[in-house]
């Protein structure tokens, strides 16, 4: 019996040195598809870093992209680039005509298969996405770039212009970067002299009422309900999207309750009916508005809807 | 030896590998594949749209088919060597912990940013691989009293130890940014990474464990008498019961470490197999190897095509459809005694 054993114990090893020196000389080989060496023709090649520090070279801009995040899709069509889209993650649906693009997976699963399908000759990466999907993207030859999240809104106008290069919209997109700019710069002249600030939770997730989530620091929320003149009740928590208990809630009292799940069917009279909500001043006061999430929670040029939205419900009288 | 239900189990293995294959989002009409495979040699001139076909084939198929045909056959085989070990109908791969242990690993390096690089991208599925070995090891010492290992203590040490690193794991996604979905996708199985090289890495452990499995069926036959009996009837019994513990653990380690956690194949198959073709773990083992396999490509199979372009992550069709299909099973056997 034990003799069996041995002889596949013996057999094992060399069975695995076989095949890690196999693995490792397969993958050894650099990952990145083989890019055509820049030349000195009319197109001089694109070449930038990526989130990942992947260096990633275009020889000429994308002509077929496959968007892979919602915000990526939002920045595609905003810089005058949706005409190349030609696949979009399951999640993305803004703006409408993205709707009519077939999907390529999402959240739950990409799908490699329909990816390869649509011969993109660029799949935009998000910061949602996986190393692991970037991995198996390249590996099946396709041209990556991994499109890092921002956390400011400078770094945001980056990513703008960084598609742009990959696209070849740099001039529409300066143009964008300099309204959607100018806009900010509105919406603070107006907040600066103001020495009065709200506080404000803003709801993301309420399913359990005893302890919803809100955002933490880190989180363009917060940044943007801080620009926009008012004071995030989330701002100590101690990640970008936290709970936070009923009784902390009740010590913070917020001014204003923002729901940002009220995608999610939560509307200011359910607030109101929530038992231990009544003794907030928000509910006492009807301060409670249903928000569109997406202009706050994706990393695109929208985010400068989201803080005149923000702005405006902070301070009415100020933004008519 | 009967031969009859390694023709049936493998029929139905060729079968399931062939629906894998042919089944996928992107529709290659048969005629297509057939013109592939017999244009083979002379796939650098194929025009489209039999280039993108074949290496959607090559490139995509071909890979996902291969390791979900070994992380079933690992599951299958090391459910159907657990139960025999702990001689529980209840066992199944992950009772003694390795689901958990494996899990808290890979939430663990997830929590790490790790560099882009070869090393990076192989840092959840070590992690992952050394978190199921360590608990393990781990359960195995605290269960010992003296020389034995007794099998309750197994089971105890295993559930306790399995709770602990499940809340660990829970807190640590609940205090992450982000990453959350990712754990999700791994804790629910069917995480994968195209290409050929998670074949390779899981290739030599599956071939130890599972190699070592398929030659333990007299000794399970035995240890099917208890202790004292299978030690009179000559067996070493605490020696064969860590090589086979072992064995089915490295295997297991290796196939949730790619493929994250498939509940559901490593329970199911074996006793499926019991009720129809009887309890000698000779037969048991190799055939449980060969129907997990089979029966994981299926689920894989619905699970990539039931909301497609989107796909359903493997473990929840493995119980969506295998528990019915087994309590029908249960239902239509007349061997109702058949533990």
């Amino acid at each position: 019996m034990f003799r069996k054993y041995l002889i596949v114990l013996l057999i094992v090893p060399l069975l695995a040195a076989c095949s890690s020196a196999q693995a490792s000389s397969a993958t050894s080989v650099p990952t990145q598809p083989a890019n055509t060496l820049p030349s000195a023709t009319a197109n001089p090649a694109i070449t930038l870093s990526d989130g990942l520090n992947r260096t990633v070279t275009l020889t000429s801009p994308a002509q077929r992209v496959v968007s892979l995040a919602p915000a990526n899709t939002e920045i595609l069509f905003a810089i005058g680039a949706g005409a190349q889209v030609v696949g979009r993650d399951e999640t993305s649906d803004y703006p409408a005509v993205a709707l009519s693009l077939p999907t390529i997976g999402g959240y739950s699963g990409f799908n490699l298969e329909a990816i390869v399908a649509l011969h993109p000759d660029l799949v935009l990466a998000g910061g949602i996405n996986t190393p692991e999907l970037v991995s198996s993207l390249e590996q099946l030859g396709l041209m990556v770039y991994f499109l890092p999240n921002p956390n400011t809104l400078e770094e945001m106008y980056t990513n703008l212009e960084t598609v742009a290069k990959l696209t070849g919209h740099e001039t529409e997109t300066a143009a964008l970067v300099d309204s959607l700019k100018s806009r900010v710069a509105a919406v603070d002249s107006k907040i600066k002299p103001l020495s009065n600030s709200p506080t404000v939770y803003y709801e993301l997730d309420a399913t359990d009422p005893t302890k919803p989530y809100t955002a933490g620091p880190g989180s363009f929320v917060d940044l943007l309900i801080d620009r926009a003149g008012g004071i995030n009740i989330g701002a100590d928590l101690f990640t970008k999207w936290a709970q936070i208990s009923l009784e902390q809630l009740v010590v913070a009292n917020p001014g204003i309750i923002i729901l940002g799940d009220s995608a999610y069917g939560e509307t200011p009279a359910k607030v109101a009916a929530r038992p231990g909500w009544g003794t907030l001043t928000a509910v006492q006061t009807g301060q409670i508005y249903a928000f569109d999430d997406n202009l706050v929670s994706r990393p695109g040029p929208r985010l400068v809807d989201g803080l005149e939205a923000l702005a405006k419900l902070l301070h009415p009288d100020l933004f008519k | 030896m009967n031969i009859r239900p390694f023709l049936y189990t493998l029929l139905f293995l060729i079968l399931a590998v062939i629906l894998s294959i042919a089944v996928g989002s992107v529709f290659i009409p048969p005629a297509d594949l057939g013109r592939i495979l017999i244009g083979w040699l002379d796939r650098a001139n194929f025009s489209e749209p039999l280039k993108t076909f074949a290496f959607i084939l090559t490139g995509i198929r071909l890979p996902r088919t291969a390791l979900v045909l070994l992380t079933g056959a690992a599951l299958g085989g090391s459910g159907a060597a657990y139960q025999g070990l702990f001689r529980n109908p209840l066992a199944d791969p992950y009772l003694i912990g390795v689901a958990s242990g494996a899990g808290l690993g890979a939430v663990l390096a997830m929590s790490i940013n790790w560099p882009y690089s070869f090393w990076g991208l192989l840092a959840v599925p070590v992690a992952a691989f050394i978190g199921a070995l360590l608990t393990v090891f781990l359960v195995y010492t605290l269960a010992r009293v003296g020389k034995t290992v007794p099998t309750t203590n197994l089971i105890l040490a295993g559930v306790a130890f399995g709770s602990f690193a499940t809340a660990v794991t829970t807190y640590l996604m609940l205090r992450s940014t982000g990453e959350l979905h990712r754990a999700i996708a791994w804790l629910n199985g069917g995480a994968s990474q195209a290409g050929w090289e998670p074949v390779l890495a899981i290739l030599p452990f599956l071939a130890v464990g599972l190699g070592i499995l398929v030659l333990s069926g007299h000794a399970l036959n035995l240890l099917q008498f208890g202790d004292d009996q299978a030690q009179q009837m000559g067996l070493p019994v605490t020696r064969a019961r860590t090589l086979i513990l072992l064995a089915a653990s490295l295997a297991t380690a290796a196939a949730v470490s790619f493929s994250g956690i498939i509940g559901f194949i490593g329970l199911i198959v074996p006793h499926v197999i019991r009720l129809w073709f009887g309890a000698d773990y000779r037969r048991l083992l190799p055939l449980s190897l060969i129907s997990g396999a089979g029966a994981l490509l299926l689920a894989d199979v619905i699970a990539r095509s039931v909301i497609a372009p989107q796909e359903l992550p493997v473990g929840i069709v493995t119980a969506l459809v295998g528990a019915p299909f087994f309590l029908w099973v249960l239902r239509r056997s007349k061997n109702q005694g058949y533990w």
